[in-house]
């Protein structure tokens, strides 16, 4: 198998486009065949799906990848797909509004809570789903896991209103992002792919100073993920320092003198 | 000719991905070594493809490649680098006449005949006519990849695109394909076929629904997409670990400052470059969750060899070995890396850490990450203020920046060198802190 083909080239995908053709090739029947052993698909169709899925890919050949490939520092693949996936992605699809019904951090129960689903978002870390919601009587941009929730169910809501909170979500999201600097400590740019490799998830942007052989990446978050930024800083160690954003200078301040401190008599 | 390759386009896409705005023309050319002219050339040829691939932009909108892979979590819906995947180059006539019988073919199954005939009929006049033999060979190639079937039946044979799988789902069942190939591609690797497929079905269902309806509800929080940058060399080395064969690449260690050289074809011209020429036999490849990366791990003649997957270039199969031999090699290798955090063929150690749980009116978050992220290591000692984590690794090195970026809740007990590099390490790290404690 070859991932450079003719038949993936740019120019026949925009004529076959054009001329509204759909093609599918080996390689992504055999990819599609390999998934559908995966325990998800059974969270994901209904069983009279992927039967038919299963038969229409009968001829072709799984893609057998696991006998080579070793996947390390992975974590417990708790949740791929979840139950409230189909219904709540036609929930999002339809513009509808819903009745939510769900569990606190707590355990506390909140009832019939009127919202409108805008997206799901699946956690790469925690490997769990969680619907992103707007509370319709808080004015509140919420995010509840999946798990959390009791029950759901559709709740109409006029159209023009639904367009009107979902231009005000998109508006809103992208301006709750805040800005913070790390440099990458200079006597560490022999480790700098690695380094770089470790922020390539996140929005940034990097600056080089040609002349002080120096890097700085400028991450871009929402203030309320700035925990899952530390932990990456406290990852690299010394090869990054926090150059701006005060409550990432603290916060790294205060792990190293509580983590010294732990160490007690051994530390002095 | 020289077989197509795309290690330029790949080296620097990552590059770009990586360092996102750090670096102007001459110091991208210096560090892929090659000249600012061919880096031009090679930004014009990705610029072309990207405007192509994504043919919404309305004209004057075309955008810098820089600006069409700018990573951003709630936009950046679609894989940024997939296009990549697209550069295989086809004449212009073929990609006509290629794409011209696949939407005869979707209509009814036709012989070569019929569809010499259609080619005849709709290729624009200025393109050269194509014979039969080039008619053969197109669809000997589109059977070889799937895309097309021979009909069952005498000759003349008859081709109809093979493509039951949109035709026999209703569109409900569509959507969740749509949905399930998306989840996967995002969450499994590898994933450009999925990609692809995603790429193909959601143009599909764009294409006949009447009213434009959300189709993309996900989103993928801390995601590394530049990986699939690397798979590009991923079936390769598959293909050739399950041929037994050795293989033969130019290796640019991620620490050396080029990382591409031109593949000059008057060895008179060869410059110096600082790429080491390997012939190894591969055995296994590694992806790493930690940072996105992926390994190959092979024989040489120094024993197990280590790559970084981002540092081959000029991949290709060699002589094939014994099967003896290669099951040999193949067994002292997963031997050595049982105990691997990640790839370290190290001695095994013994760590011991210490983790404090969180205050009482909280869930207990760090005992739920050990758990989730702690691969085979176990707790062997709970009580209300803490747990004791125990792990044999090879080597204390790869799993260090996991139990350090616990913070002050993990405290390591064993080995005690371990210890001891810990303190040192945090004690460096509140010295970068210290100075401006009055300022923040």
């Amino acid at each position: 198998m070859n991932l450079f083909e003719k038949i993936f080239n740019y120019q026949v995908l925009a004529r076959l486009e054009d001329s509204g053709t759909f093609m599918i090739t080996s390689h992504e029947r055999a990819w599609l065949k390999t998934m559908l052993d995966h325990p998800a698909a059974i969270e994901a169709f209904t069983a009279e799906t992927l039967d038919k899925l299963r038969s229409l890919l009968e001829q072709d050949q799984r893609m057998n990848t696991s006998d080579h490939l070793l996947e390390k520092a992975k974590s417990t693949e708790g949740q791929v797909y979840h139950p409230l996936l189909r219904p709540l992605r036609r929930h999002i699809t339809n513009t509808s509004g819903i009745c939510i019904t769900y569990q606190l951090k707590r355990g506390q129960v909140l009832s019939e809570q009127s919202g409108l689903p805008y997206k799901l978002e699946y956690s790469m870390v925690k490997k769990e789903w969680y619907l992103l919601w707007y509370h319709l009587r808080r004015r509140a941009f919420m995010r509840t896991r999946l798990n959390s929730i009791v029950t759901v169910s559709t709740e109409s809501i006029p159209t023009e209103k639904a367009e009107l909170i979902l231009a005000h979500v998109a508006r809103t999201l992208d301006s709750r992002k805040s800005d913070v600097v790390i440099e990458i400590v200079r006597e560490y740019n022999q480790e700098l792919s690695r380094i770089l490799y470790a922020f390539s998830c996140f929005e940034k942007d990097v600056a080089y100073d040609e002349e002080q052989d120096t890097y700085h990446v400028k991450v871009s978050l929402p203030g309320d993920e700035m925990e899952f930024l530390l932990s990456k800083i406290r990852f690299l160690g010394k090869r990054v320092r926090v150059i701006e954003g005060n409550y990432l200078k603290r916060r790294m301040l205060e792990a190293s003198t509580k983590a010294l401190e732990r160490y007690g008599a051994d530390y002095t | 000719m020289a077989k197509e390759s795309f290690d330029k386009e790949i080296q620097y896409l990552r590059m770009l991905t990586l360092t996102s705005g750090a670096y102007n023309r001459q110091q991208f050319a210096e560090r892929l070594g090659i000249s600012v002219h061919t880096f031009d050339k090679t930004i014009k040829k990705l610029k072309t493809i990207v405007n192509t691939t994504y043919q919404q932009l309305a004209p004057g909108q075309e955008k810098q490649v820089s600006e069409s892979i700018r990573y951003s979590y709630y936009e950046s819906i679609d894989p940024l680098l997939l296009f990549i995947f697209r550069a295989k180059s086809v004449k212009e006539s073929e990609s006509y006449r290629i794409s011209l019988l696949l939407a005869a073919m979707s209509e009814e199954a036709l012989t070569t005949m019929e569809l010499m005939d259609i080619c005849c009929r709709d290729l624009n006049p200025d393109l050269p006519l194509p014979d039969e033999k080039t008619i053969r060979a197109d669809l000997k190639y589109l059977e070889e990849v799937g895309v097309i079937k021979r009909e069952a039946g005498t000759r003349p044979f008859r081709y109809r695109l093979h493509n039951d799988l949109i035709q026999q789902l209703s569109d409900e069942e569509l959507y969740d394909l749509y949905d399930y190939v998306d989840v996967m591609a995002n969450t499994q690797v590898p994933s450009v076929q999925g990609y692809l497929l995603r790429d193909g079905l959601k143009k599909h269902l764009a294409r006949n629904q009447v009213e434009k309806q959300v189709i993309e509800p996900f989103l993928y929080k801390y995601h590394y997409y530049s990986r699939i940058l690397d798979e590009a060399h991923l079936f390769t080395l598959l293909r050739a670990i399950r041929n037994r064969r050795k293989v033969c690449f130019l290796y640019f260690s991620p620490k050396a400052e080029k990382s591409y050289a031109s593949q000059n074809t008057n060895p008179l011209f060869e410059r110096d470059h600082e790429g080491k020429v390997e012939q190894t036999l591969p055995l296994k490849i590694i992806y790493d969750h930690q940072y996105g990366r992926w390994y190959l791990l092979s024989n040489g003649r120094e024993g197990v060899r280590k790559y970084r997957m981002e540092g081959i270039t000029q991949l290709e199969e060699t002589e094939a070995v014994s099967e003896e031999l290669w099951d040999k090699k193949s067994s002292e290798l997963a031997e050595k890396i049982k105990y691997s955090w990640l790839i370290d063929t190290g001695r095994p150690v013994t760590v011991r850490a210490r983790f404090f749980n969180p205050g009482e009116m909280e869930p207990n978050f760090i005992r739920n990450r050990v758990l989730l992220q702690g691969q085979w290591g176990q707790i062997i000692e709970e009580n209300d203020d803490f747990f004791v984590y125990e792990i044999t690794v090879n080597g204390t090195f790869e799993i260090k920046p996991w139990l350090r970026s616990f913070g002050s809740s993990c405290e390591i007990v064993e080995p005690i060198q371990l210890r001891r590099e810990m303190i040192a390490e945090w004690k460096e790290i509140q010295a970068y802190y210290e100075p401006v404690r009055e300022n923040i």
